[in-house]
């Protein structure tokens, strides 16, 4: 049986310095496989098994397509291939005016679509210099937070389902986080009118402002969903098949994530203490003090307990801050009436938010005309992506599926 | 060793107390058990005026802010049979919710409070055509109900920078 | 009148005859049981998920099973283009056949079974494992990737999960003196079940014949031949329709006669409180059987290398011991008779 990991123990792991950060030093300069392998140098040569994991495999997370070199069962070289799902979002949003764009980046991540119109709608009021009332502020910083749980609801739910299977205790967990996800997405519902593609958010401030009794309401599905994520836990963390699965399992190297530039939860879990919600507050979580989860073993299982410790702790926020929305308007410019209603000022502007997967970025060019002449976004789940060539070396096929779940990528935002 | 397997335990605990749960699925679609909230967005409706007719001025405002470019005015200027007063009116008013991605921007936009979005969430249909929304299928929505409660008025009412009122979605 | 049930006594007086009909009556109900089974599954597993299962067809969706059938039986009968073509089609038939036959030996009435062998532990054992031979044979003609590392999976797990399987079946077989199932239910009569009595080995013995029957009958969290979530279906991933649906049945038939022999070994068989006799055998195999399904839906599964191990350094000694401490019992406590 696998043992309980040293590095899971209540003991302060070993530091070591590297470029002015303290790593934990047990997963740091882990040796690097080489991601270029030539499958024709590889020793035992004749046994290799190319195996096409994906675009349609149960637990690709979408298409994502995964060329898995086998020896046995032990992949030596894993090739991601990704673009799949690419609908030329960058292109479409150079061909819309800052009105039109916004409900387009909902569906890059669709998973948590409000961080994704907060850092398109982010870049804009940074372009144009505007910033939105407190009130509009608090209330994005509260739909984040929801965001993220739901998210990370469904996060847990897939991993489990990755693991467990589609038939098994794995669909459990998947249907009871799916249950309290759609508690969220009632809230949500309530306040945009939608339950997935929500368009709330505008430049200068929210679309929607609160309905009559949301914010008791919020407090009673965060009540409840702190409740169930005790039973979550208790299916989960102490399981003994459930540490066997992960505890050790795709250790990632806090260097190797920094290079690879992983964020969220993947470089929380490797010891690196990051988070724009606290390093670069934006909206209101300059008024918040923001826990950030770390653990230090980056593995899966550490990339599962600091996303339900970001749970818990999105909890915490959207508590604090529902019970205290300060009144005013919600928008710092007048409510839009055309295509044209926003003037862009001609610049360049990045601006990079906490999503639940990392940070999501977005770089705006513009030449002083309605559209931008150039939209990038940085998708935190790309990263995440780059990292399998590295993590899969050495990994047996059902832990491959396991490193994949725990990565979280979103393959709509990967390929864009 | 022995106590990973007994914390396993709680797992099989946790499953059984579920068992005795209120099962949470739908029974659609015999029987819906939430009712949307009432600024669901799903189809349209062309509202009337006071008057009685259709309240379109076929500014083409819509038309223009439509992200997936999915609608098309083409009005005209005549007297009102009613009031007598010269206006521009809807000769057609076509809408594809095949591609609609329902983000309301046409209502944001609408400077004559005519165009709103419905609570009603089937909107079923045995071809492509039957998704095509023209101006007598909008306005018999109208007419029909289930109305979104955003206006485009009122929605901007609510975004208002200069809003007193600070309190509720409802101005 | 009495001349027709002469002629069946006649029918009944010769042996082969009467193992006919006792076997056919056998199968037939265990069918029946194991369609229910799936029923049973499906509306166990959606209430532990706070859905309904299925509603719609019969009172609480039982006819749904039917409905499911006979989908299966109309549906293209597909045969991948590069398989092994006759030993694809051959497969499924042979998964029923070798899960049916255990039956044979296995009683559920104190009058017997089909056939009352002198050794039916071991044939009953000895058959279930040939499983092995149709689910490898499944995963190479299918000639597809995830089916062979399915295939693969399935031959390491289930013959390394035979010895604990055998070894644990010992310890009854020890204890009562016999490999005839009959007996060894009747060594168990005045409720000396042997989970209990002697206490300790019996209900060690127990677990790891449950949990070894649960690794033989792939069900999680010892599913890896199949792992949905990784080889997509495993050995059977090339296989639709009726052909997907034997596996499928074979997979519910095998639980069920593994639960039985559970039933069998260690908890008395058809003994029980008032009149002995089959409902007894049912109620336990039926609740070991459902108890199968609660763990299912529980439980994620482990990985291929860990399910080896824990064989080989755990169940495999530990059923090394129990069969000494069952011997040693029996030459304290008993006596060699």
């Amino acid at each position: 049986m696998v043992d309980a990991h040293p590095s899971h123990e209540p003991v302060a792991p070993a530091l070591v310095e590297v470029s002015g950060l303290s790593l934990p030093a047990a997963i740091t300069h882990l040796p690097r496989p080489d991601p270029y392998l030539n499958v024709e140098d590889y020793e035992p040569e004749a046994d290799a098994m190319a195996l096409n994991m994906g675009p349609q495999h149960p637990s690709t997370h979408g298409v994502l397509r995964l060329k898995l070199f086998l020896d046995g069962e032990i992949c030596f070289k894993a090739v991601p291939y990704v673009g799949y799902l690419h609908r030329g979002v960058e292109k479409l949003l150079e061909n819309r005016t800052a009105i039109q764009s916004v409900p387009y980046v909902d569906k890059n991540d669709y998973v948590s679509p409000l961080t994704g119109e907060l850092a398109l709608v982010m870049a804009y009021e940074a372009l144009l210099d505007v910033e939105p009332p407190p009130r509009a502020q608090v209330l994005r910083t509260i739909l984040m937070e929801l965001q993220r749980i739901a998210s990370h609801h469904l996060w847990l739910g897939t991993f489990c389902l990755d693991m467990g299977g589609a038939l098994g205790g794995g669909s459990s967990v998947f249907l009871y986080n799916f249950r309290e996800r759609e508690l969220i997405l009632d809230l949500l519902e309530a306040l945009t009118g939608q339950r997935m593609h929500y368009n709330a958010l505008m430049v200068g401030g929210n679309r929607h402002d609160v309905p009559p009794g949301w914010e008791e309401k919020v407090l009673a599905t965060m009540d409840r969903v702190e409740d169930r994520l005790a039973e979550y836990e208790a299916m989960t963390v102490d399981n003994h098949i459930f540490r066997s699965r992960t505890v050790g399992v795709g250790v990632l190297d806090p260097l190797l994530a920094l290079e690879a530039g992983a964020g969220g939860a993947n470089l929380r879990a490797s010891g690196v203490d990051h988070d724009l919600r606290r390093d670069a507050p934006y909206a209101a979580y300059g008024q918040v003090d923001v826990r950030i989860p770390v653990e230090t073993a980056g593995d899966c299982y550490a990339r599962f307990l600091v996303r339900i410790a970001e749970m818990r702790e999105a909890i915490r926020i959207v508590r604090l801050l529902v019970s205290g929305i300060p009144e005013g308007p919600i928008g710092a410019l007048k409510p839009p009436r055309h295509v044209n209603a926003v003037k862009l000022p001609p610049g360049e502007v990045y601006v990079g938010i906490e999503s639940p997967r990392g940070e999501l970025g977005t770089y705006l060019i513009s030449d002083g005309s309605p559209i931008p002449v150039r939209v990038k976004i940085r998708p935190p789940s790309l990263h995440a992506v780059s990292l399998l060539p590295y993590l899969c070396v050495g990994a047996t096929v059902s832990d491959i599926v396991v490193i994949l779940g725990s990565l979280d990528p979103i393959l709509g935002e990967v390929d864009r | 060793m022995m106590r990973a397997w007994i914390d396993t335990l709680f797992a099989f605990s946790t499953t059984l107390r579920n068992v005795g749960r209120r099962r949470v699925t739908e029974p659609l679609p015999w029987k819906r058990l939430r009712a949307h909230p009432e600024r669901y967005r799903a189809g349209f409706a062309l509202t009337d005026d006071e008057h009685g007719e259709v309240a379109c001025i076929a500014c083409k405002a819509c038309e223009n802010v439509c992200p997936s470019g999915i609608i098309r005015v083409e009005g005209e200027r005549r007297e009102s049979p009613v009031t007598g007063k010269k206006r521009a009116y809807p000769v057609s008013f076509v809408l594809d919710m095949n591609a609609c991605i329902f983000c309301e921007l046409c209502v944001q936009v609408c400077p004559s409070d005519a165009i709103r979005m419905r609570t009603a969430w089937t909107i079923p249909g045995t071809s492509r055509e039957d998704q095509v929304l023209t101006l007598e299928r909008l306005r018999a929505n109208a007419r029909e109900g289930h109305l979104s409660w955003a206006t485009p008025g009122r929605l901007r009412a609510m975004q208002d920078p200069e809003r007193k009122n600070g309190e509720g979605g409802e101005p | 009148m009495s001349r027709v049930l002469d002629a069946l006594r006649m029918i009944w007086e010769i042996g082969w005859l009467r193992g006919l009909v006792v076997g056919f009556v056998t199968l037939t109900v265990v069918m029946l049981i194991a369609a229910f089974t799936i029923w049973f599954e499906r509306k166990w597993s959606g209430r532990m998920q706070n859905r309904p299962g299925p509603t719609e067809r019969g009172y609480g969706g039982w006819l749904q099973i039917f409905a499911d059938f006979f989908k299966l039986l109309q549906k293209e009968n597909l045969t991948p283009t590069a398989t092994d073509r006759r030993l694809f089609d051959f497969v499924p038939p042979i998964v029923v056949f070798v899960v049916l036959s255990s039956l044979a030996v296995v009683p559920y009435v104190p009058q017997g079974p089909a056939a009352d062998a002198s050794v039916g532990v071991l044939l009953a054992l000895a058959i279930s494992s040939l499983m092995v031979f149709p689910v490898w044979a499944a995963g190479w003609s299918s000639n597809n990737k995830w089916a062979l590392l399915g295939a693969m999976r399935a031959v390491a797990q289930s013959i390394s999960y035979e010895i604990p399987l055998v070894l644990s079946a010992l310890v009854p077989v020890i204890l009562a003196g016999s490999f005839r199932l009959t007996e060894i239910v009747g060594a168990q009569a005045d409720w000396h079940w042997f989970a209990f009595w002697p206490p300790g080995p019996g209900l060690a013995a127990f677990v790891l014949f449950y949990l070894s029957s649960l690794a033989e009958a792939n069900r999680i969290p010892f599913d890896i031949p199949e792992a949905e979530s990784e080889l997509v279906a495993g050995a059977t991933t090339e296989y639709g329709g009726m052909k997907f649906g034997m596996f499928y049945l074979g997979e519910y038939v095998h639980t069920f006669v593994a639960s039985s022999l559970a039933a069998l070994l260690f908890f008395g068989g058809w003994e029980g409180p008032g009149p002995d006799g089959l409902h007894w055998m049912l109620a336990k195999a039926l609740i070991l059987t459902a108890s199968v399904i609660h763990v299912r839906w529980t439980l994620v599964r482990y990985r291929s290398d860990q399910l080896l191990r824990l064989c080989w350094t755990y169940f495999v000694p530990a059923a090394l011991v129990l069969v000494f401490a069952a011997g040693l019992w029996r030459i304290l406590a008993g006596g060699l008779a």
